[in-house]
């Protein structure tokens, strides 16, 4: 347990160090950029950046990041001051709405499809096809398709705004699945030749029985680990679909912090990355103790 | 009892969207608390880091907010004379150190503050207040010291230096008047979501990444003189989205009805727009700089003038504006482009394109072509430009076409790509560039100081002539519009004569609406909507 605690700890100060210094790597910063074009002298932007403490050595902004971290302060934004954590929280609601359905779309989905593909009936084939494609296609590519089938071509739903999820939802949704259900395909193949599914069927239990009562059960705990995993590559789609799809949400704000080189509100969105992960890991351990007995 | 694994799946499952579907419904707060009879939607390009126009400095926050407040004067988009805004009338003593304006009487902010001396003077002390760290009302500023409230109505500002510019400044939503009241409620970094002016429009609401709502204000009766009453056809309220990460976007939300007007579409999208009745496009020339690349005169072989001047008439600009902008933009000829202030006719069509006379001077210089390898050469190496090329507004594609026309009169360029103007100012400062890609906007062509001052900070070409700095000197420091008219005609002209830059196309903001839309049209800085003389069609 406590062994536990100081990997999640170590996870998340791994992540705060790199996007600190991959952030104070490339050249300039948020001021720099905002006042070149406003008519504000040399001397007036370095008087500002030393006002945010900007022009202290790298490594004193290091240990100021880490101490504030350490009393879960965030810091402000360069741009407007507004606390990084309100920031966030006021960012959050839509994103965790996003993330959520489309956890439940590549669920849903990667367990469909995977246990189809596994098997060798009418539609298996179909089903490995749009794993593949799944699993390949990036969220851009698959995203602008699906903007220009269903909302331009059909008409049926928005491209854009907050209060659609349906289409994007729908499509980092599919793109989580092919992971998922690349695994559960790989489970329900493996379990088809255990003995006891030989037994199962021999007893004379219908096909779809089998299926449902040993084979999947029995498959689906690996599974649920995949989902945890698929969690985490969702917190990268999710910067990708809002952006697509025009939502509001925190992978919109990190991209236009990025752009803007608005350090603190990366570092926290990065932070708040890392905390998710790890707790979303920990959930699929207390998953797998409520689904497995044995455990 | 023991539960199946799978029902327990289902049981998380349907947790997970519990709180999901709660957290939507927190995040969608109550907005019907008036019956609204004409709302649009106008979808804007960018998030602004802050909507605060006294803190912030991007121009879109202006486009809803310039509806929000008024400004002591304001500059007519026709005439672009400067006409009485929040102030009636103005004076400027002699020396142009001290500004004296009347104030208008009667006029309320939206939260009821009435408005007088004491609420201008306590927007210019949050504007200049350095804890605020404004990114550009204070900077327009320029030398202002501070001011005098005369009497209730009555209030002077005063400078350290003439400035020419600063009624200029004064008319821009930058140091539009915010009511005390909210200023003094609201922290600086909260004010944003709070804004309270005394414009045609007030603020509803603000959800980051989402929308910011306005609201027309009934009571508005002193617009200036371009703003037209409200009809019932007046819309009433506008809600603005964020079409900011992909621009192909724009034109799809348009033609799907999802905005009603939105700016910057792309060319391509823009052209194939034109085929779409329910659809009206209004390219906007914006005053400023145009698409340009400065040429710097301290670096062989741009230090040469009949070089430079071979690199302007080798370029084939209608082929450009052709292919990269579908022809949705003027050719910029000098300096200013043709909706700025004191633009002069007098540069238009100077070097025209003209590969012969290109290869002639290049050749009178000294470089041909000694090897029949296509490029003219010079001490055994062919000769070559580099171009520090910004990743933005088209210019990598411009650039892409400059190097298939240069090649043609035998010059190789080589492209020097930059992501951000940080970037590519610590390019210049490297001062290893030939030329460089820039584009900057403004109605009064004191920016030029900038650019063209022997000491400017952008002074990027290195150009440095006495007569010049005198000139743009007087030209920002003189009340005299003729005698600025006259000045800036000289500055154009040195410029051009001297080819300190190669010009390309006046910027254009390509707005599209929706053709049930009537009076869209954008004030004398281009970039802003006249939203007060919005109206629906009567059908």
């Amino acid at each position: 347990m406590i062994g536990k605690v100081v990997t999640t700890l170590a996870v998340i100060w791994l992540a705060a160090t790199l996007a600190f210094f991959a952030l104070h790597i490339l050249p300039g910063d948020a001021i720099q950029g905002e006042l070149l074009g406003s008519g504000a002298s040399a001397d007036e932007i370095a008087q500002r950046r030393a006002a945010l403490g900007l022009d202290a050595p790298v490594l004193v902004q290091y240990e100021n990041y880490l101490l504030g971290l350490l009393r879960g302060d965030l810091g402000v934004s360069l741009l407007n001051g507004q606390p990084v954590t309100e920031v966030i929280g006021e960012q959050l609601a839509p994103t965790v709405a996003l993330a959520v359905t489309a956890l439940l779309v590549a669920t849903i989905l990667g367990l469909g499809l995977g246990t189809l593909a596994a098997l060798d009936i009418y539609g298996s084939r179909s089903a490995r096809l749009v794993l593949d494609v799944a699993l390949s296609a990036p969220i851009y590519w698959t995203g602008t398709l699906a903007i220009y089938i269903f909302a331009v071509r059909l008409n049926w739903l928005p491209s854009s705004g907050s209060t659609n999820l349906v289409l994007p939802a729908g499509v980092l949704g599919f793109s989580a699945a092919g992971g998922i259900g690349q695994v559960v395909r790989a489970n329900v193949r493996e379990t088809l030749a255990f003995d006891f599914v030989r037994t199962a069927r021999a007893k004379g239990l219908s096909e779809a029985r089998v299926i449902a009562r040993h084979v999947l059960r029995a498959s689906l705990l690996p599974a649920v680990t995949v989902i945890a995993l698929q969690a985490g590559f969702l917190l990268g789609g999710v910067v990708i679909t809002e952006s697509l799809f025009i939502r509001p949400g925190i992978g919109r704000v990190l991209l236009n912090a990025t752009l803007k080189q608005d350090y603190p509100v990366v570092q926290g969105i990065v932070v708040l990355g890392a905390v998710v992960y790890t707790l979303l890991n920990a959930t699929a351990d207390v998953a797998y103790r409520l689904l497995d007995p044995r455990v | 009892m023991r539960i199946s694994p799978v029902v327990r799946v289902c049981l998380l499952v349907s947790l997970f969207v519990a709180i999901s579907c709660s957290s939507r419904v927190q995040s969608a707060p109550s907005e019907q608390t008036f019956v609204a009879h004409h709302p649009i939607v106008y979808g804007l390009t960018l998030q602004p880091s802050t909507f605060d126009p006294q803190i912030g400095s991007s121009s879109e926050l202006g486009i809803p907010l310039r509806s929000v407040y008024d400004t002591l004067v304001y500059r007519d988009p026709t005439t672009k004379q400067f006409v009485p805004g929040l102030a009636t009338s103005w004076s400027i003593s002699p020396d142009g150190l001290t500004y004296t304006f009347a104030l208008r009487q009667g006029v309320k902010f939206h939260d009821g503050t009435p408005f007088n001396a004491q609420a201008v003077a306590a927007n210019l002390d949050r504007i200049t207040n350095p804890m605020n760290a404004s990114q550009k009302a204070v900077f327009l500023l320029g030398p202002y010291t501070g001011y005098k409230i005369v009497d209730d109505y009555t209030i002077q500002l005063q400078l350290s230096a003439p400035y020419s510019p600063l009624l200029d400044s004064l008319s821009q939503v930058y140091l539009g008047i915010a009511s005390p009241t909210a200023l003094s409620q609201y922290s600086v970094e909260r004010y944003q979501f709070h804004q309270v002016g005394t414009g045609p429009f007030e603020m509803l609401e603000y959800v980051p990444g989402d929308h910011l709502t306005i609201r027309r204000n009934f009571d508005y009766a002193w617009g200036p003189s371009f703003y037209t009453p409200s009809t019932p056809d007046s819309v009433d309220e506008i809600t603005f989205k964020f079409y900011d990460t992909d621009e192909s976007a724009r034109a799809t939300a348009l033609e799907n009805k999802d905005v009603d007007i939105v700016g910057e579409l792309l060319p391509v999208d823009a052209r194939s727009l034109t085929a779409n009745s329910d659809v009206e496009l209004l390219p906007t020339v914006i005053p400023g700089q145009p698409l340009q690349f400065m040429m710097n005169t301290k670096r062989f072989p741009t230090n040469t003038l009949a070089v430079r001047q071979a690199l302007i008439y080798g370029t084939n600009r209608d082929a450009i504006i052709d292919a990269v902008f579908q022809r949705f933009s003027p050719v910029a000829w000098g300096p200013l482009s043709s909706a700025t202030e004191f633009y002069s006719q007098d540069v238009v069509n100077s070097y025209a394109f003209d590969p012969q006379k290109a290869k002639s001077l290049l050749a009178s210089a000294g470089y041909t072509d000694t090897n029949n390898d296509g490029y003219v050469d010079f001490g055994g190496a062919n000769l070559e430009v580099n171009v520090i090329t910004p990743n933005w507004g088209e210019i990598p594609e411009v650039v892409q076409l400059l190097q298939d026309q240069w090649r043609d009169i035998g010059i190789k360029l080589d492209i020097d790509p930059v992501p951000s103007a940080t970037i590519l100012n610590q390019h210049v400062q490297q001062g290893q560039y030939n030329l460089v890609a820039w584009y900057d906007f403004g109605l009064d062509p004191a920016f030029l100081n900038r650019y063209f001052l022997s000491n400017g900070a952008s002074n990027w070409t290195g150009y440095s002539d006495a007569n010049l700095d005198a000139e743009l000197n007087q030209a920002a420091a003189s009340t005299d519009d003729n005698a600025r008219a006259s000045l800036y005609n000289q500055v154009q002209r040195t410029i051009m004569e001297q080819a300190l830059i190669l010009p390309i196309r006046d910027y254009v903001n390509l707005n599209g609406s929706r053709s049930d839309l009537d009076g869209l049209s954008y004030d004398a800085y281009g970039w802003f909507p006249l939203l007060n003389n919005l109206k629906v069609k009567s059908s």
